[in-house]
């Protein structure tokens, strides 16, 4: 199965250069639990991107104040990047090997989906109903 | 099993059962012709679904004939029929949409999106019919039901960044943006009735155990 059928398009940027409480206020607004994070002066493929377990436990665990942080400073960069013809098997390998969450779509330049766990998990119930070989 | 044991017994049940595997599958080729007219806007492709809805009419009116023609017993074939007439409902709602669309022009910030939501639409109808099939094998539909739900939740979630996006798009005329409005309701309620129409068919399946 490929990767564009079950990824999320849903997504939201911030500047790396705004205050850490912007993206927090994002997300909580939104209901998602990471942002792409842009760089000034940057492509899609040097954009960074920035979580809800980033915020927990690099700032908010730590009594660190939102507000006097900057994106930049616990945004990971760079992104995981995926083809969106990609097969599911090779996001779930990527995402096994590098011990990340989500893994963005890209396209060119430009990223147009996002898949996370609970999308690899999605596919493969799809999958399994389907008939189809999981892995 | 039930099924299984009348299938090769009884003609009239048969006949009932390829009925609505030809209804299925036409509703399959409604939702994969509504998408790649939509893909090269061919409005021509686009009027080949109002075809293919009148044909889902008279394939309809033939399964519920033939089962008030005596197949089936008789406590089974109000489900029968309700779950005929929930793929009939789809194929209104296909019919619809794809007139909605010979209408407006869909704006290129939203295209994205109805393009997703179309293509998951084939492929949840697909579902449907391997969660009907999977039904006449005597098959648990548990796994088959909850790949149709995935499915609508995604086209659900595509459905709100629909609305939000839509909502910054300038509209101007009323007629317009009504137009635009039914469209992209119909191209994301086909996806609830399909699973209204899969949770029937888990009603069906437990109801003859």
């Amino acid at each position: 199965m490929k990767l564009q059928e079950f990824m999320t398009t849903k997504i939201e940027f911030v500047d790396a250069d705004a205050p850490l409480y912007d993206a927090i206020e994002k997300m909580v607004d939104r209901r998602i639990r990471s942002l792409v994070v842009r760089f000034p002066g940057k492509n899609a493929s040097d954009c960074g991107v920035i979580t809800a377990r980033d915020i927990v436990f690099k700032v908010l665990a730590k009594g660190a104040n939102p507000k006097n942080i900057k994106i930049s400073e616990i945004a990971s960069k760079p992104l995981a990047c995926i083809d969106r013809n990609a097969e599911f098997k090779e996001a779930a390998k990527i995402m096994e090997d590098t011990n990340i969450a989500r893994i963005f779509v890209c396209e060119q330049d430009k990223i147009v989906g996002v898949v996370s766990l609970i999308d690899l998990m999605d596919a493969a119930l799809i999958m399994r109903a389907r008939g189809e070989d999981v892995f | 099993m039930f099924f299984k044991k009348i299938f090769s017994q009884y003609n009239k049940e048969q006949k009932v059962i390829e009925g609505i595997k030809r209804h299925i599958r036409l509703l399959c080729t409604a939702c994969d012709t509504f998408k790649t007219a939509l893909e090269n806007h061919d409005l021509k492709l686009m009027r080949e679904v109002f075809d293919i809805e009148r044909e889902g009419d008279v394939i309809r009116r033939e399964i519920i004939s033939d089962i008030y023609q005596g197949a089936f017993l008789p406590y089974i074939r109000p489900d029968l029929c309700i779950f005929v007439e929930l793929v009939d409902r789809v194929f209104d709602l296909i019919e619809d949409t794809a007139f909605r669309y010979l209408d407006v022009e869909i704006p290129e910030e939203i295209k994205g999106e109805c393009l997703r939501v179309a293509f998951l639409n084939t492929r949840i109808c697909e579902m449907l019919l391997i969660t009907f099939e999977a039904m006449l094998k005597g098959d648990d539909l548990r796994e088959k039901t909850l790949a149709v739900r995935i499915y609508e939740k995604k086209i659900d979630d595509i459905k709100f960044v629909l609305i939000k996006n839509v909502h910054k798009i300038p509209i101007s005329n009323f007629w317009q943006g009504k137009s635009l409005s039914e469209l992209i309701s119909g191209l994301t309620d086909i996806s609830d009735i399909i699973e209204d129409a899969s949770d029937h068919l888990q009603i069906i399946s437990v109801s003859m155990r």
